[in-house]
This record gives C-alpha cells, sequence and structure tokens, in this order.
C-alpha cells in the first residue's frame, strides 16, 4: 500500500512523509505537499516560491526538480523513478543523448539568433516539461490535461475551423519571437524586472497559444479512450458478480414468495455472501480455510441454511484447526443443531476465545430450555455425543439449561502449551 | 423515566420509514435528516437525546456528524446503526465518540431498549462489539513493550473481562448481573468503563488492530 498523508494541512502540525499533494494541486502539487508536511497554509508556501521564483529563476528550478522527484501522494513512484524505470534500453539512451547534444549544439546559433540569451533556459524547459509529462502517472495526467482544459481561452471550445487554426499557429509563433525578442533585448539595456516579466508573460502565452490544440486533442483521446475502457472493464466485472449472486437470489425469493423460511433464509444467505463480497474481499481468495474461525463460519452459513435461524458469531483469537479443534467444533455442531431443531429460539450465539492455554466454544440460545434429567432419550444421546466427544479429547463439556429460558453449552478445550 | 427525544439519521428513506413506525410511541421523535450537513445543524438546533446514527453516508459518514456536533453539543449522545459489521467502521464511531453500535437487522424492541440505554447514559455492547474489544485488548497486551501499557486506560480488568465474554457469549446485561451475581448497575458501569478505554487507550495500536483484521 502507498504511503500517504493527509490531504489538507494541519495547521501547526507537521505531518510525514512529505508527498505531492493529488487533491489539492494547482500544478505539480509541490507547494500543497509542502504545506502538509510543513502544517502551514498552502498560500504561504506557494507566496515564497513566487518570491524565489524572481531570484534568478531559483523558484522555478526548485518547483521542477521537487516535482520531478517526489512522490505523488497516493502513488508508489515518482516521475523521475517511472522515466528511468521505462528507459532500460541503455545503449538507445545514449545514443539519443549523443544525438540530442550533437542537435543542441548545431542548433545553438540557430536558437541563438532568435531566443539569444534565453535559448539554453527554453530548451531546458522544453525537455523539463517532456520528461514530466512522460513520467507522470494516468492519474496526474488526466489532472493536468483537466487543468489545460479549464484554462481560459484555450478552454474546451477550440475551434476545428481551418482558419482559426492558422490563426492559431501565426498568432504563436509571432508571440513567442516576439516576446523573446522583447526579452533578449532588454537584457541588453534594461536589467529591471517589470519589463522582463511582461516579455516572459508574451512567451508563455504565445507557447500556449501555440501547443494547445494539438496537445489537447492528443490528451482528450488518450485519457478518454482508457477511463471508457477501465469503467467498461469494471462495470462488466461488477455485472457479472451481481448476477451470478444477488439477481439469482432476488429470483428464488420472487418464486419462494409464500415460503416465509425459505425467504428469509435465501435474503440471509445472498447478505452474508455480499458483505463478503463488498467488505472482507480477500477473504475468499485466501487459504484461510484451515484456521478456526473459518470453520466456525462454514458452521454459521450450515445451520443458518439448514435450519433459517440466526446465528450470531463471536470469535476472539484465532487458531490453525488441529483434528482437536475440527472435533471441538464438530461438538460445537452438534451443539448448534440441537438448539436450532429444538429450542424454538430464532437466534442463536456462538461465542469461541482461543486463549494461551485454552480452547472455549459457547454455544447458546434463549429457547425453551429443557430438563436435563427428564430428557427423552434420543435427546439424550445427542447430549451424550456431545459430551463423549468432548471428554475423549481431555476436554470439557458442560451444559446448562433452564426450562423457558434457554441451553448453552460450554466446549473447553486445553491447548497443547508453546 | 419520560419518552427519551430521538433525532434519526440515515440516507436511506426506507430504513428511516422502517425505524420510524419501530420506534412510534416508545420514543419520541423529533427530526430526522438523509445528509452530513443538514444532520449536524438540525441536532444543533433541536439538541436531542439520542442520535440514531447511519455510519455509512456520502459526505464524511456518520464519524464526521460526531465530530461536529460532539464539539458544540456534548450532552446529546450517539447510537450507531450500521448494516456493516467490519471492524474499522465499528472502532472508528465509537472512537469518535458513539456510546453504541448496533446493526441494521436488530429488532424494534431491542433497538428501544438501546435508545433507552443510552439514553441513560450507558453503553450498548452487541456480542460482536464485545468480542471486536476483547480480541482488540488481549492483542495489544502482547504487541506493546511493558513500558507503553497504561494499566489504567490499556487493559480491561479481570471483571470487565468477565463481563465482556458473558456479552460475547449472547447473555444480556440482566444475565450477566445474574451470573455474577451483582446489580444491573454494576454490568453497567463495568460496561461504560470498557466504552471509555476504548475511546481513550493508546491510540494507532487499536487502529492498526482493525485494519490487520480487515484484511485477514
Amino acid at each position: 500500500m502507498a504511503l500517504t498523508t493527509a490531504p489538507h494541512p494541519v495547521i501547526g502540525t507537521p505531518q510525514r512523509p512529505y508527498r505531492r499533494s493529488a487533491v489539492t494541486a494547482l500544478l505539480g502539487g509541490v507547494c500543497a505537499g509542502f504545506a502538509v508536511r510543513l502544517g502551514v497554509r498552502e498560500r504561504s508556501v506557494r507566496v515564497v516560491f513566487c518570491i524565489l521564483a524572481f531570484v534568478a529563476g531559483a523558484g522555478l528550478i526548485l518547483y521542477a526538480l521537487l516535482w520531478l522527484t517526489l512522490t505523488r501522494s497516493g502513488e508508489e513512484e515518482s516521475a523521475a523513478q517511472r522515466l528511468f524505470r521505462r528507459r532500460v534500453n541503455t545503449p538507445a539512451l545514449v545514443v539519443a543523448l549523443f544525438a540530442t547534444i550533437v542537435a543542441l549544439f548545431l542548433l545553438d546559433p540557430i536558437g541563438s539568433s532568435i531566443f539569444g540569451v534565453y535559448a539554453w533556459p527554453v530548451l531546458i524547459a522544453l525537455a523539463a516539461v517532456g520528461a514530466l509529462w512522460r513520467g507522470a502517472s494516468p492519474d496526474e495526467r488526466s489532472h493536468l490535461s483537466e487543468l489545460v482544459k479549464s484554462a481560459p481561452f484555450l478552454g474546451a471550445g477550440a475551434p476545428p475551423r481551418r482558419t482559426h487554426v492558422w490563426l492559431r499557429v501565426v498568432l504563436g509563433i509571432a508571440f513567442v519571437v516576439g516576446g523573446l525578442r522583447i526579452l533578449n533585448h532588454l537584457h541588453g539595456i534594461l536589467v529591471g524586472a517589470t519589463p522582463a516579466i511582461i516579455g516572459t508573460f508574451v512567451l508563455i502565452a504565445g507557447v500556449l497559444i501555440l501547443l494547445a490544440p494539438w496537445w489537447l486533442s492528443t490528451l482528450n483521446e488518450l485519457t478518454g479512450e482508457r477511463r471508457a475502457r477501465i469503467r467498461v472493464e469494471e462495470r462488466a466485472h461488477v455485472a457479472a458478480h451481481l448476477h451470478d449472486s444477488v439477481l439469482q437470489t432476488l429470483t428464488l425469493i420472487e418464486r419462494a414468495a409464500g415460503d416465509e423460511t425459505a425467504v428469509v433464509r435465501l435474503a440471509r444467505t445472498q447478505e452474508r455472501e455480499l458483505r463478503q463480497w463488498l467488505f472482507e474481499p480477500d477473504r475468499g481468495r485466501d487459504a484461510t480455510t484451515n484456521t478456526l474461525s473459518a470453520a466456525l463460519r462454514a458452521l454459521e452459513t450450515e445451520i443458518e441454511n439448514d435450519y433459517g435461524v440466526t446465528v450470531e458469531l463471536v470469535v476472539v483469537g484465532e487458531c490453525a484447526t488441529s483434528d482437536s479443534v475440527c472435533a471441538l467444533v464438530s461438538a460445537a455442531r452438534e451443539a448448534a443443531i440441537n438448539a436450532a431443531r429444538w429450542s424454538g429460539a430464532s437466534t442463536l450465539s456462538i461465542f469461541a476465545e482461543v486463549e494461551p492455554a485454552e480452547l472455549s466454544i459457547f454455544v447458546r440460545d434463549r429457547g425453551c430450555g429443557f430438563d436435563l434429567d427428564a430428557v427423552p432419550a434420543d435427546r439424550q444421546g445427542i447430549a451424550l455425543s456431545i459430551r463423549q466427544r468432548t471428554t475423549h479429547l481431555g476436554g470439557t463439556a458442560t451444559i446448562r439449561s433452564v426450562l423457558g429460558e434457554g441451553t448453552e453449552v460450554v466446549l473447553t478445550l486445553a491447548r497443547a502449551s508453546s | 423515566m419520560n419518552q427519551p427525544r430521538v433525532f434519526l439519521v440515515d440516507d436511506h428513506e426506507l430504513i428511516r420509514t422502517g425505524i420510524r413506525s419501530e420506534l412510534a410511541g416508545v420514543v419520541e421523535l423529533v427530526g430526522e435528516a438523509d445528509e452530513v450537513a443538514a444532520a449536524i445543524d438540525m441536532i444543533i438546533e433541536r439538541s436531542p437525546d439520542v442520535v440514531l446514527l447511519d455510519v455509512h453516508m456520502p459526505g464524511g459518514g456518520g464519524v464526521a456528524v460526531l465530530r461536529a456536533v460532539g464539539d458544540a453539543r456534548p450532552s446529546v449522545r450517539f447510537l450507531a446503526l450500521s448494516v456493516s459489521d467490519a471492524a474499522d467502521d465499528v472502532i472508528a464511531v465509537i472512537r469518535a465518540g458513539a456510546r453504541g453500535y448496533v446493526t441494521k437487522n436488530i429488532s424494534g424492541a431491542e433497538l428501544a431498549d438501546a435508545i433507552y440505554r443510552v439514553a441513560a447514559g450507558d453503553a450498548v455492547f452487541s456480542p460482536r462489539l464485545a468480542g471486536f474489544v476483547l480480541d482488540a485488548f488481549s492483542l495489544e497486551g502482547r504487541h506493546l513493550e511493558a513500558g507503553d501499557v497504561d494499566p489504567e486506560l490499556d487493559q480491561l480488568t479481570t471483571r470487565e473481562r468477565q463481563v465482556l465474554r458473558f456479552i460475547a457469549r449472547g447473555y444480556t446485561y440482566r444475565d450477566v448481573a445474574v451470573e455474577l451475581a451483582i446489580s444491573p448497575k454494576t454490568v453497567e458501569s463495568h460496561v461504560s468503563s470498557v466504552l471509555r478505554k476504548l475511546q481513550l487507550t493508546n491510540r494507532h495500536q487499536l487502529s492498526r488492530w482493525a485494519s490487520e483484521r480487515h484484511l485477514l
């Protein structure tokens, strides 16, 4: 299971571990995650990063690095880990790296003539964005695409007409080149911050306008298709299960509408199954059938199905089944069947407790009870079979019954000292 | 005793209807809500004796209501009501302050009995909850270092253990009193003390236990 911190900062209480926030993220969730980790307001962290961004871009570089290397809340790996895990082909990686360096050097004069001193930062930034995208998890990608979609002007209604596309491309390129020109020019003359900020915004606007439609369309197709597929698979899985279980039972209940006990029994069985499927999905698959609680659950099911009474089962502690434990459960089964058949009570309780030295099972009903000294021979036989079975194991069986108040059978067995 | 004033919180109309008809004339129903936010406002406004609280609801569930109302109206008592027997759910609502936990298939008479008990300030332990507690506290004893144990809070007394065992076996409080030759009031005080320990005891051990059980 992935380690996950709380989604919201608790003011004054630092929380570990430091994860990028998935819930309150504006961009990568770096600041929100920081806020949770330090126990301060998200806004304060964001302001600090914004200020740092103007200190020679330190904030931006720090943000990008944290984004790449920190694990997102609820996930197992960071973007960087994912990137490197995926690229196992080392020769290809080396060749690609070499080619990139050569290309960069060849392009450098061209880049410099257009972008001036900003050529390298622009290239690095593009590479960082590419790396982030490659390393992002599907969930984070959909978050980012939602982000772009909700941005004003770029948003959902990207017009598909040709003229618009051309207009967009030309405008975008103009903005990018213009922005960089302004920046480059200013770099020589002015060192003031304000014009540079304006230039940067013009530049960003240009890049976004240029790339947005293409980016959006591929994004939408990919995430949309994948989401739809996952949804269909999940739906089919749930539908298949519900059909096999609940729908079948409902049909049976409809048919058995006249028979009250049958309806109750069917409903109880289905309830138990569904409950197990919903709340204890692992229990069915695991090989836990050789434990005491599994044996008693099987007994519970059997009694409820065969006799139409409700069994309230409580197990404290757990142990593996041995021959003697199985025999004790069989004795408890006799007692439970007895209670279900003769007591007239609609509910019976089975309580089992595993202690270091002893295993006890209590079977109790609040039914009619019987006089132990004056029972018919056949029922005494059953009582005897419970007693004999247990004493044979070296355990004890106590039967207490009060007329009109109910019966309790107590079975105990000493456990082999460990 | 006067009829307790009861408020009902459940997001299922069918369940509310059923409970309403079962409790008609037995308790005074002062209102009902089908979602967390409305429930919090109305409970604070009407200040009932007992709130019957569904554990699973959209918007934070019963625990959210318990947390919000617990601070504003500490006199309101809560009885949790759920279809789920999952250990985490039970432990979560009890630790958030509920004074008892019953499942929805409980009979009308038993439910009314539980409400009166909670209204009187006692705790309502079903056999299943008693089993959870026995299990949790025995496991804690095994896991904790000797120095970590606060005997006041992290361990049950022998008597409390005996009482819980009887409840887990399906005995009523009255039966337990007869068996142990003590008064029903004493049984109730033992159970309340167990509830207090369950709510205050050393924290994560218990939730870890609950999640372990859930994954078992």
